[in-house]
């Protein structure tokens, strides 16, 4: 407050400073017009001025020393409000503090005097208890007196109970007494027990004495049985013998029977030798009889034929007879026969000898003729050339004479017409007039060239039917020459062509018959033929219906093996899909068999499981490389598998690439026993394999002392 | 119809063939088992039942035949009309039932009626295919599907129609052959036979 009163002052002198220097303005404004003041006027006002000028200044120092005082009593209000509003807040925090202790406290009265409460619960629960307790006293005492008083009971029944025990124990006594007795008497039964198990065993014992002579008894009772049966086999022997005897006693007789019958049996073999040999000689005797009677009948023939052989011989003799030769004997008849053979040989070879030059002079006569009737012919011809030529000539000569008849008529009628020309005018109708003289002219012309080449053509027609009729005469003629000269030749000749043409007839009659044969065997081919349905192509043919079921169900059955191939394709392309993909591709539109639920379940399982081993793939061999990198970083050295059962340890300090320890897994892989293979590298380290393997016999210290040396080799210390 | 109650005429003569055969064939197909049972139903004909056929591609086509058939009987061009029956998978033929037809051509030109009783004619058809039912006795089975096909065997010079055309004999290889009876009606005389592929049992 002091503060701002002080400024109030401040502002106050400044205002009235303010309004003190702005009057002396005014009065400096109105004095400026004021010329006629002197120098000492300027002066004064210049002194004035500056008075003004200094109070101004010392004012405005005062200003500022009062702004300076101002700010600092303001900087020192603030501090001070600022220590107080501190002070406030260590106050207010010392308050809130004490109220919360001040809580506190009046929590901890809280659980205090719920604690009290609890505890006076407590309290009265124990009091309660104590009650109980009591009360369970005096049950328990009135518990006790009872028991007191069965107790006292008890007792007495024990008494009792004592009397009665003593009471038993005397019957004990005599009981005991009484089993004594027993026991004497007993001992006395066993005894008599004994005695008896012996006669017992005695009688045993002659019960088997007893059966052993039962049984010695039945064996010789089967012995005398057998030794009955002995006797009356050989009483039946005895028997025998005497038949023997008697039997024996015919023997001798039998002998002599025998000996006649073997004598008689001898007899008989050699009658049936002699029967056979008979026999034979009767067969033998049977056939030459037979024979005999052949011959006897042969004899006969044979005379038959004697005899006509001889009306022959008489016949032929006769021949010669008749015939007037000197026969006599066959000889004579043929050498008769042998000449006249000779005769007809050679009247033969003259007969072919005429007969050839006949045909040779026949041919060179129809030659001869052939060539007279083509001269002939020629001849005709050449003369019907003639005529021709003639009856041209003769034509041209009447065309050139018409002709110049015409020209002269022509020229007639022009001299005629162009001397009629000048008088009168007739020219269109002598120009109509001359063109129909020409029309008839051609007409006329036209006309002799068409009855010219008809006379031609009859003339030629005329001339070829005289040739056909001279050749056809010719031909009369040499048949009827050959006619005649057929009819001139022999009898011999026409009796040869006689037989051979009654040979012909014959052979034409043979053939004839084979040829009937050969028909009806055709005839029953054809009719087997007819029967299965066989045709002559030249008069039948076989039609049908085109649409036949024929066709129809080959059609069909074509058809289905198609469909049934294209199917067959289709499934087994879906097949080689199947096996080969897991899914089924959205290409198969031509899908028949749409996918069963349960092949969709299996298809999602398979994909979860790929899915799942494609992870399980991916995860093992990140953790693989984690744990062989671990393994290289954390022991120094590098182990990788090159063969089954062996290991390369490449270590970190190695000095070259290739330096490797090899290892080998001896015995099996799960007992971890391993054996050094020598290297390069393991070479330059006998020293530290002779310590640590063969001596120490650890391998990890081995591994660590290389990687100590390889170490130390690298660094410099 | 026209034949007259007391005579046969050529067209009559003509029909009752043509009749003859619709029925014959349909009979064999039966006997042989190329339809099945079911597809035939029982008709009464020439005094005896009969078994004709219902599936209807099967009737068109038998109806178009025998139309023709009795056109050229008319004329008396055919000479024969067969049944070959196929085996479908070997291409084989098994069967062919054979029927020569012998025409007698003056009846074409004088068309007086014949003196034939229906009766007898009737007599005659029942007997051939009562015979033609019997003889299924001994021909050998049809085990494999098999197909029918009808050839008529006509005049070289005859005009096939546009729905025909010609094609083979169709002959067995190995063949039995066995004659059957015959029947006429004096104006057509209609021979019947049996071929059947020779099996190769002992």
């Amino acid at each position: 407050m002091s503060d701002l009163e002080d400024d109030t002052t401040i502002f106050s002198t400044l205002k009235s400073f303010k309004s003190l220097m702005s009057l002396p303005d005014r009065s400096l404004q109105e004095a400026e017009p004021a010329y006629g003041r002197s120098d000492l006027q300027k002066l004064y006002t210049q002194r004035v001025e500056m008075e003004e000028a200094a109070e101004r200044i010392r004012s405005h120092t005062s200003l500022l020393q009062l702004t300076r005082e101002k700010q600092q009593m303001e900087l020192s209000h603030k501090r001070a409000r600022i220590e107080l509003e501190k002070e406030a807040n260590t106050s207010s925090r010392d308050l809130q503090r004490q109220v919360d202790q001040n809580q506190d406290l009046l929590t901890k009265i809280r659980r205090l005097e719920e604690k009290e409460e609890k505890a006076n619960q407590a309290l009265s629960e124990q009091v309660e208890k104590n009650k109980a307790l009591k009360r369970s006293l005096e049950e328990l005492h009135a518990q006790l007196s009872d028991k007191d008083n069965k107790l006292s009971e008890a007792n007495q029944t024990i008494s009792e109970l004592k009397d009665e025990v003593r009471t038993l124990n005397q019957k004990l006594q005599i009981q005991e007494s009484k089993f004594s007795t027993q026991n004497l008497e007993n001992q006395a039964l066993q005894e008599q027990l004994e005695m008896q198990r012996k006669k017992y065993q005695e009688a045993i014992q002659k019960h088997q004495s007893l059966q052993s002579t039962l049984l010695s008894n039945t064996e010789s009772e089967l012995k005398i049985k057998e030794l009955k049966r002995r006797l009356a086999l050989q009483e039946q022997d005895s028997i025998i013998v005497k038949n023997m005897k008697t039997e024996v006693a015919k023997l001798p007789e039998l002998e002599r029977d025998i000996k006649r019958l073997q004598d008689e049996n001898l007899y008989l073999r050699e009658n049936k030798e002699n029967c056979s040999l008979l026999k034979e000689e009767t067969e033998g005797l049977r056939k030459k009889l037979e024979r005999m009677e052949k011959v006897v009948e042969e004899k006969l023939k044979l005379e038959l034929e004697k005899e006509k052989v001889s009306q022959e011989l008489q016949a032929w003799e006769n021949i010669g007879q008749t015939t007037g030769l000197n026969i006599r004997k066959p000889e004579d008849l043929s050498r008769e026969i042998i000449q006249i053979q000779q005769r007809e040989l050679n009247l033969k070879q003259q007969n072919y000898t005429v007969t050839s030059n006949m045909r040779s002079v026949e041919k060179i006569r129809t030659q001869l003729q052939s060539e007279a009737t083509e001269l002939r012919s020629k001849a005709l011809e050449e003369q019907k050339k003639r005529e021709n030529q003639d009856t041209l000539v003769r034509r041209l000569q009447k065309r050139v004479l018409l002709l110049t008849k015409e020209r002269d008529g022509m020229r007639a009628i022009l001299e005629s017409y162009d001397s009629e020309l000048a008088a009168t005018e007739y020219s269109p109708q002598l120009t109509r007039r001359v063109k129909e003289a020409e029309e008839m002219l051609q007409k006329v012309q036209a006309h002799n060239t068409e009855m010219e080449a008809q006379l031609f053509k009859a003339q030629e027609e005329a001339g070829t039917f005289k040739l056909q009729a001279q050749a056809v005469a010719l031909e009369l003629e040499a048949l009827k020459e050959k006619l005649s000269s057929v009819s001139d030749s022999n009898p011999a000749a026409a009796e040869e062509e006689l037989n051979s043409l009654r040979q012909k007839i014959e052979e034409l009659e043979s053939d004839r018959q084979r040829l009937e044969e050969q028909n009806n065997i055709l005839e029953m081919r054809l009719e087997r033929h007819n029967l299965q349905g066989d045709y002559d192509p030249v008069k039948t043919k076989v039609v049908h219906f085109r649409l036949n079921p024929t066709c129809v169900a080959k059609q069909q059955r074509s058809e289905e093996f198609e469909q049934l191939k294209t199917e067959c394709e289709r499934l087994r392309d879906r097949l080689r899909k199947m096996e080969a993909g897991g899914a089924v591709t959205t290409d198969d539109t031509t899908l028949i068999i749409p996918p069963s639920q349960e092949i969709l379940d299996l298809r999602k399982q398979m994909e979860s499981a790929e899915l799942k081993n494609q992870r399980l793939k991916e995860v093992f061999q990140k953790k693989i490389q984690e744990f062989r990198t671990v393994c290289y970083v954390l022991t120094g050295y590098q182990i990788d598998i090159t063969v089954e059962n062996q290991y390369r340890l490449t270590s970190v300090y190695a000095e070259h690439m290739e330096d490797c320890l090899l290892f080998k897994a001896s015995g099996t892989v799960g007992t971890g026993s391993m054996q050094l293979l020598e290297t390069d590298f393991s070479r330059t380290l006998t020293e530290l394999v002779d310590l640590h393997l063969f001596h120490q016999k650890s391998i990890p210290v081995f591994l660590s002392a290389v990687t100590l040396d390889l170490f130390s080799r690298q660094t410099v210390v | 119809m026209a034949k007259t109650l007391h005579g046969i005429t050529l067209k009559g003569s003509a029909e009752l063939v043509a009749e003859f055969f619709s029925f014959g064939i349909n009979s064999i197909l039966y006997q042989r088992g190329i339809y099945p049972a079911e597809t035939f139903t029982r008709v009464t004909q020439y005094d005896m039942s009969l078994q004709l056929t219902t599936d209807p591609k099967l009737k068109n086509y038998l109806t178009n035949v025998v139309t023709q058939l009795k056109e050229w009987l008319f004329n008396c061009t055919v000479q024969k009309l067969v049944v070959v029956i196929t085996c479908l998978e070997t291409n084989e033929v098994l069967e062919r039932w054979q029927f020569d037809i012998e025409c007698d051509k003056t009846a074409k030109e004088s068309s007086a009626p014949r003196e034939k009783s229906m009766k007898a004619i009737q007599e005659e058809i029942r007997s051939v295919i009562r015979q033609i039912t019997a003889t299924v006795t001994f021909l050998p089975l049809l085990e494999t599907a098999c197909a029918f096909d009808l050839l008529i065997y006509t005049d070289k010079d005859l005009e096939i129609p546009a729905q025909w055309e010609e094609s083979g004999p169709q002959l067995i290889d190995q063949s039995e052959e066995v004659r059957l009876r015959s029947f006429t009606t004096s104006i057509h005389k209609v021979n019947s036979m049996v071929a059947y592929k020779r099996t190769n049992a002992v």
